[in-house]
């Protein structure tokens, strides 16, 4: 469990039309890999209903940060949607206690600044997995300094 | 936003780029409006990333509209769309006034047989900017009276 | 103090705080009833202290006895039992009572309260008139209460109230109460303020010192709970709560902290292993025993969750939250288990997951015992979390407890099992009688295979079904999968597959690699089971391209294809089909030539490159491709030929044809995922709106032509269809393209193929199979369309000329093309020309046929030989293959017809191209052609073939009758119009009807002469007769020519025929001028005579009688002719009239004299002025017009007279009409029937002018000059 310990920051695009294709995975190698793919899949789920809820609901939060997405034994699923419904989500290791909502809200900006780079940027078509390197890296180091 | 005038600059060559390679029998005249507006697409799909990146959750299509005809707006062209209209039924009229990239051209009827082509790269930037918002939407464009016009944003109900 | 009074207290949620009563017990409880009910009444306003709002609350008391008990002892905070309010009742009104007794027990009261320190006292007096009636000696009213406010309160006197006649209903009475009520509550909230605030400090100053050593969280627990319970008394659950959220987060806080390293010593009890996991228990207000173990600082973690998490429920369901409740019961969960982890609790396996589950479902049946369906329903997205969670532990156990292996649990299993049960205890008398307590349901479960399946798949269904309702369908499909997964270890794949198939497509259409290449692992495990060998083996063909797997996984899917496919397939020879898409990707294809257009039997390769998805080489018995063939309408490629094959380039693939010939194909979206459907593109176009009215542009702008596409909503659910091997069908009895024993590598492979061509058409590539032993696998659609082409090409026959344009008259050269097309030249074939003696064929022996390839370049020369009858000549074809052509020339030469022949710009315009332009261009020359056709007889065709060819007539004669008095002579102009240079010869003029009185005598060179091209040579005969002068003379003029530079001059005749009419003079005419009488010479500016003398000479001919009607005057006819005197170059002023019209008899000799007078203008000799004589037909003559005889003659002239005054000329002397024509406006006058006198010219033979080029010499007057100003 150490090994995955701190951020695992999945990033995924979800336009209704683009039918949630990945556009960007990174996790600390681990032989539970397979299994955050799982969780982040079914935390869609939350995400929809999140989203879906905006303006439906009497208090309506409109923060792009959706906050804790659902708990897990193992994990906390953190979710984050931009406006232009790319959707961001943030697998940490519940065991991780120096997270806190903040953090976590911050992590989501610095994604959402550098895939902004990335639209931005002529050689990149949107709705194509990310291969961007500064984007790469600007994860990884985030992914540091979770530990 | 890059400047004002580098922009329209930039904007006037383009135009001129794309029409000089049809005469050069690359593709027939009728797709260069297309191709315009294609890469109007794309680069509203950046914009709208950049514009939107701090804004809060739009509440509705609607609200959406309203960011184009405001800060999109202000943003790429200095100014405000002057009028908005829409049936309710997803088609929205958006109307400018005095539309940046004909003011240069002429007031009036002069070389209004070229408006089109000075149009077809915004269309594209509010489509993009429209489908990168998830609003799927086919933008047209008219002019009777230079530099004013009118941009219709049909909405594809999904 | 004992617990057996607590309890009784603490058990019933009764709470009220507590109000000691003194004194006079029997009026208290006659008062009872109604205070308990009025108290409650009226709400009060809490002030509180610390700044926290104040509150309304109804406040409630539990009144009870005066006992000293009752009084807390020092160091007791029990805040539940405390008094708050101590009340002495007494309706003493008499003095002496007053002194006896009351007094006494007041300050025995008082100084028992004193004792215990408590300010919160208040004497009640009660006035009743009952009572005083039967006093006598009354005192003022008041006088009790002064003596007890003077005795006791000593400065605050509002701790003694009156209240008047509390059993009366009057008014004074109620007024009395409400004053008494409002007093009671008042203190009762100053007491309450007073004491809890008290007890505040107190805990704050105790949490304070939670770093100190001997400092235990379970005694604080204890501590701020009574604060709770206190909250909780007085209906403030809110603040109840907050006591215990804080209690959690101070212990969460602790617990992180131990996670971090520093651990508190207390925290140690918590550590202690698990002994005991029956989970939560909701159902009793509060959980005594743990309470207790927590007081006693033996509870464990869970124990103090459980009991901390039964109260903040508690709590919360009184705020009606309850699905708060369920959000923080699953927290809760997942917390304990991370929180015994960090304490590094030793955990039995098997028993947090008892916990959980009971939790869960205890947390559920508390919920469902609080709410309604319709809320539950309504809430799912609140319960769903825990029943999952349950689900997941229940599975978990079942497979901890064997109760999932097909073969049940073993010894050990049981074993394990009945720890866990033990780790249970026994079930708590709450639950005992409800029958389906999470207790008896986790013993059920656990208890038999069985069992647990029922209750497992029962929660499975129970969560999908959840999961569905809200949406959550990936949740409902991961549970599903979990559930597939069950059925796998009980070995049913059957029920497993279908939701793993559901969730593969889910996966697939949101493009989850991993996901996807896991699920169609375990797919692949139950196909295998199933023995659904296709499926089974498509789905290993997808893992074994998935590049998620490790190469040893898709090594093993691989080799279980190929080993399947190794098999000799017993019983069903039938091939297993699969998709090609998971084994190898179509990237490119390439032809060769690039056209993609070949005619019939023509080489086409197809190179395609093909990308094996498999990680080991794979050997192919046979790849191919099959072709729909379609035979092409219209023979436009036929006649195209090969070179028209560029235009239908765009064949080669929609779009994707590239001038080279290739088509590239898409590239895949990682193996497994769906690629995008992409909506289609739209189409921009500009408009403009005109004005109907004026063109004048209304408006511009740029619309969309392809709306109602691109606004259709597509579905997604399209695009989602795994490859299943259903889908792909092998299309038979189609062409094939066919390699053999191709070995694919991994990566990209280079097949080359030969496309068939044997039939003309169009071919379509349909699909693409790879045949490995008993396996093909199959691409059902080659898209882009690809389509090849094979045209058959007709033999066809084309003759034209080398130079030019052939000359008539003189052997010319002919080039025969022959393209043989799908023909090929037989031995003994030939082509039959048709001989016409206008145009023989000149069989010039060795003239060499050459056959050339398609590409031009030469195969073969061989000499034609060439046999012609009278009727045909046949020229014997060399050997050619198809699509060759054959090339060789011919001589011909084309009589030049005698006759008048159609002038060049009359001829039919069905010429060949090369042919029209060089007429168009030569117009101006007036060349003469002549149309030649030749029927050829082509070998490969039954029709015979049309081949005109035109010929140019080197010369062009024009003839013009002279006449002297009487004497004729013909001249023939022969002009050459050719751009060859011509000998001529032996030219001569024949007369057709040979008469003896005729002949014609040549006044010409005998020589041979040199022509030159655009030159003409002029030959003159005199026309001799006897007896009389032919009326009309029908002449051909023959000569012979030859080219210049010819070796040896073989002479060719040239014929030109034409007809003179009106030979013979009629008329001659003389003029003389004589000087003005009296002068010997003509003088300038002085008039002298002129005579004009008109002599008939010839008798009137027949031709006569009906051509100019003369009429009969006096005896003889006479016919009248117009005179006309004009001086065109103004030598001459004729004075007077100028013309005149003179009646002639008919008869020789007859003779006219005019006289007329004109002046000299210039010195010198001067030319007579020139003198006409023209036909004066009167109106009622007949119109000369003959009914035509030969239209198209007519039409010649016409023709001709448009075409330039020479020809005029010439033919106005052919035909007097055409001068008609020629002189226009009277004739057409005439024809329309005018009454009008009409001019006729004589033909040109007619008159004979004798004074013609006669000069007379005039002498310049004396005073010229002066006569030259009057002039001027």
């Amino acid at each position: 469990m150490m090994t995955m310990l701190g951020g695992e920051p999945f990033l995924l695009v979800s336009k209704q039309e683009q039918q949630n294709y990945p556009l960007y995975i990174r996790s600390v190698p681990s032989d539970s890999e397979l299994k955050f793919h799982y969780t982040v899949h079914t935390s869609l789920d939350v995400v929809e209903e999140k989203v879906s809820a905006v303006g439906k609901v009497i208090v309506d939060q409109r923060e792009l940060y959706l906050g804790l997405l659902y708990p897990t034994e193992d994990y906390k699923v953190y979710g984050y949607v931009t406006n232009s419904k790319v959707k961001f989500v943030i697998v940490v290791d519940s065991s991780n206690t120096s997270l806190r909502d903040n953090e976590i809200r911050s992590m989501f900006r610095k994604l959402h600044n550098s895939f902004t780079d990335v639209m931005c940027n002529p050689f990149y078509n949107p709705g194509d997995p990310i291969q961007s390197k500064v984007f790469d890296s600007m994860v990884s180091s985030m992914m540091v300094q979770t530990c | 936003m890059a400047d004002e005038a580098l922009f329209q600059f930039l904007h006037n060559e383009l135009i001129q780029y794309v029409y000089k390679s049809s005469e050069q029998g690359e593709m027939e005249n009728a797709r260069c409006i297309t191709k315009l507006e294609n890469m109007g697409f794309r680069v509203g799909q950046g914009l709208i990333e950049r514009f939107t990146k701090d804004t809060a959750r739009f509440k509705d299509e609607l609200d959406v509209m309203k960011f184009i005809c405001k800060d999109f707006w202000t943003s790429v062209f200095k100014k405000q769309i002057d009028n908005l209209r829409t049936n309710h039924q997803g088609i929205y009229v958006l109307q400018d006034n005095k539309f940046r990239l004909l003011s240069q051209l002429s007031a009036g009827k002069q070389y209004l047989e070229h408006a089109p082509k000075y149009l077809a790269f915004t269309c594209g930037l509010v489509r993009g900017g429209l489908a990168n918002l998830g609003v799927k939407s086919i933008v047209t464009a008219e002019v009777s009276v230079m530099p004013a016009c009118k941009f219709q944003v049909m909405i594809q109900k999904v | 103090m004992e617990p057996h009074e607590e309890k009784p207290i603490i058990y019933t949620m009764e709470n009220k705080p507590i109000v000691t009563c003194a004194g006079d017990q029997a009026l208290f409880t006659s008062l009872y009833n109604s205070l308990t009910q009025q108290l409650p009444r009226e709400p009060m306003e809490w002030r509180r202290s610390y700044g926290r709002a104040p509150k309304m609350i109804h406040l409630e008391a539990n009144f009870v006895q005066f006992k000293e008990e009752l009084l807390p002892k020092e160091g007791n905070r029990a805040l539940l039992t405390f008094p708050f309010l101590h009340i002495y009742w007494t309706d003493c009104c008499d003095t002496e009572v007053y002194k006896a007794s009351v007094k006494e027990d007041i300050v025995r009261w008082q100084s028992l309260l004193r004792l215990h320190s408590t300010t919160d006292w208040l004497i009640v007096v009660v006035e009743s008139d009952t009572k005083k009636k039967n006093k006598t000696n009354i005192l003022p009213r008041t006088s009790i209460v002064d003596k007890i406010r003077n005795d006791f309160c000593n400065k605050q006197s509002d701790r003694c109230v009156i209240l008047s006649d509390p059993l009366k209903d009057s008014s004074r009475s109620q007024e009395s109460w409400s004053s008494f009520l409002t007093k009671l509550r008042t203190l009762l909230l100053m007491s309450f303020t007073k004491n809890l605030g008290r007890f505040e400090d107190d805990m704050r100053t105790l949490r304070e010192k939670r770093t100190e050593p001997g400092w235990s969280f379970c005694d604080y627990f204890m501590v701020q709970e009574e604060l709770a319970f206190v909250f909780e008394m007085l209906q403030q659950f809110e603040d109840a709560l907050v006591q215990y959220d804080e209690l959690d987060a101070l212990f969460t806080q602790y617990v992180l902290n131990f996670g971090a390293g520093d651990g508190a010593n207390w925290l140690c009890s918590f550590c202690q292993p698990l002994r005991s996991w029956n989970g939560l228990l909701l159902r009793r207000p509060i959980d005594m025993e743990k309470r207790e173990l927590i007081q006693h600082g033996q509870a464990s973690l869970l124990d103090l969750r459980s009991y901390l998490f039964s109260r903040q429920c508690t709590l919360l369901i009184f705020l009606l939250r309850p699905w708060e409740v369920t959000q923080r019961a699953l927290e809760l969960l997942h917390n304990c288990v991370q929180e015994l982890r960090l304490l590094e609790v030793s955990v039995p396996p098997g028993a947090l997951d008892c916990w959980v589950f009971l939790s869960c479902l205890e947390v559920l049946q508390r919920i469902e015992g609080c709410c309604d369906r319709a809320q539950l329903e309504a809430n799912c997205s609140h319960t769903v979390g825990l029943w999952t969670y349950a689900t997941e532990k229940l599975k978990s156990l079942g497979s901890l407890c064997g109760l999932v292996s097909e073969n049940g649990p073993n010894s050990e299993d049981l074993n394990r099992t009945v720890d866990l049960l033990a780790g249970l205890g026994a079930e708590r008398p709450e639950t005992a009688n409800s029958l389906q307590s999470p207790y008896k349901k986790l013993k059920e479960a656990l208890s038999s295979v069985e069992a647990f399946e029922k209750h497992y798949l029962e929660l499975s269904h129970a969560a999908m079904e959840m999961y569905r309702a809200i949406g959550r369908m990936r949740s409902a499909r991961l549970v599903g999968k979990s559930l597939a997964e069950f059925y796998m270890r009980k070995g049913d794949p059957q029920r497993a597959e279908a939701f793993l198939q559901e969730s593969l497509k889910s996966y697939l259409a949101e493009g989850w690699a991993l996901p996807v290449a896991h699920t169609r692992k375990q797919i692949a495990e139950c196909q295998k089971q199933l023995g659904q060998t296709d499926e089974y083996l498509q789905t290993s063909a997808l893992l074994a391209s998935d590049t998620h797997l490790t190469d040893m996984e898709r090594k093993h899917f691989c080799q279980e294809i190929l080993s399947f496919a190794g098999q000799t397939a017993e019983g069903h020879a039938q091939k297993v089909v699969l998709s090609m898409n998971a084994f190898a990707q179509l990237r490119q294809l390439q032809f060769r030539p690039a056209t993609a257009v070949v005619h019939v039997g023509a080489a086409l390769e197809l190179e395609l490159s093909l990308r094996s998805l498999m990680p080991v080489p794979v050997r192919l018995e046979q790849l191919a491709v099959s072709v729909h063939f379609s035979l092409e309408k219209g023979g436009a490629r036929g006649r195209a030929g090969p070179g028209g094959g560029a235009g239908n380039r765009g064949r080669v693939g929609q779009g994707q044809g590239s001038p080279c010939g290739t088509v590239l194909f898409p590239g895949e979206s990682p193996p497994g995922a769906l690629p995008r459907s992409q909506p289609p593109a739209l189409e921009l176009y500009e408009i403009q709106d005109r004005s109907p009215s004026d063109g004048a542009l209304n408006s511009a702008g740029v619309v969309c032509k392809n709306v109602h596409l691109l606004l259709r909503r597509q579905d997604s659910s399209a695009s989602l269809d795994t490859p299943s091997s259903t889908a792909v069908a092998v299309e038979d009895g189609a062409q094939l393209l066919k390699t053999h024993d191709v070995s694919l590598l991994p990566g990209n492979n280079n097949i080359l193929f030969t496309a068939p061509s044997r039939e003309p058409g169009t071919y379509t590539l349909r699909q693409l199979c790879a045949t490995v032993g008993r396996i093909q696998f199959v691409l059902p659609h080659i898209y882009p369309i690809v389509q090849y082409e094979v045209y058959s090409q007709e033999p066809q026959l084309s003759v034209e000329p080398l130079a030019d344009n052939l000359l008539a008259g003189l052997p010319q050269r002919v080039k025969f093309i022959i393209v043989t097309g799908h023909y090929s030249i037989k031995r003994g074939d030939a082509l039959q020309l048709s001989n016409s003696d206008a145009m023989p064929i000149l069989s010039s022996s060795g003239c060499v046929a050459r056959v050339l390839s398609s590409d031009s370049e030469l195969v073969a020369e061989t000499t034609l030989s060439m046999q012609s009858s009278e009727k045909v000549t046949s020229v014997s074809l060399p050997l050619a293959p198809p699509y060759h052509s054959v090339e060789f020339q011919l001589e011909v030469q084309c009589h030049i017809p005698a006759g008048p022949v159609r002038p060049e710009s009359e001829r039919l315009t069905n010429g060949e191209p090369w042919h029209r332009a060089r007429s168009r261009q030569r117009t101006s020359s007036g060349m003469s052609v002549v149309d030649q056709k030749i029927s050829i007889d082509c070998p490969w065709s039954i029709y015979s073939t049309l081949v005109a060819l035109t010929f140019y007539i080197p010369f062009k004669a024009k003839h013009l009758l002279l006449s002297s008095g009487k004497r004729k002579y013909i001249q023939v102009c022969l002009q050459n119009v050719s751009d060859m240079n011509f000998h001529v010869s032996d030219q001569q003029l024949a007369e057709r009807q040979q008469s003896s009185s005729l002949w014609l005598q040549s006044l010409n060179a005998k020589a041979k002469q040199l022509v030159h091209s655009k030159q003409s040579v002029f030959c003159l005969w005199e026309v001799k007769w006897t007896c009389e002068p032919p009326a009309s003379l029908q002449c051909v003029f023959s000569i012979n020519f030859c080219p210049a530079d010819a070796q040896r001059s073989v002479f060719t005749p040239y014929y030109y025929e034409f007809q003179l009419d009106n030979v013979s003079t009629l008329y001659s005419l003389s003029a003389d001028i004589q000087p003005a009488p009296g002068e010997q010479q003509c003088r300038t500016g002085t008039l002298c005579g002129l005579e004009v003398s008109i002599v008939r000479l010839a008798e009137p001919s027949d031709s006569e009688q009906q051509d100019e009607g003369p009429v009969e005057t006096g005896g003889f006819c006479t016919t009248k002719l117009m005179y006309e005197v004009v001086d065109n170059s103004s030598n001459w002023a004729v004075c007077g009239k100028s013309s005149g019209i003179v009646s002639m008899p008919v008869a020789a000799n007859a003779t006219h004299k005019v006289r007329m007078e004109v002046m000299p203008l210039f010195a010198g000799h001067l030319p007579f002025p020139s003198i006409k004589v023209l036909k004066y037909l009167p109106h009622n003559a007949p119109s000369t017009i003959p009914p035509d005889t030969d239209g198209c003659v007519e039409n010649d002239n016409i023709s001709l007279l448009d075409k330039g005054l020479d020809d005029q000329a010439d033919t106005s002397s052919i035909r007097s009409r055409g001068s008609v024509h020629s002189l226009g406006g009277g004739s057409e006058q005439q024809q329309r029937g005018l009454p009008m006198p009409r001019l006729e010219p004589f033909g040109p033979g007619q008159v004979f002018n004798r004074s013609q080029g006669c000069q007379v010499l005039v002498l310049p007057s004396k005073d010229d000059h002066v006569l030259e100003v009057n002039l001027t």
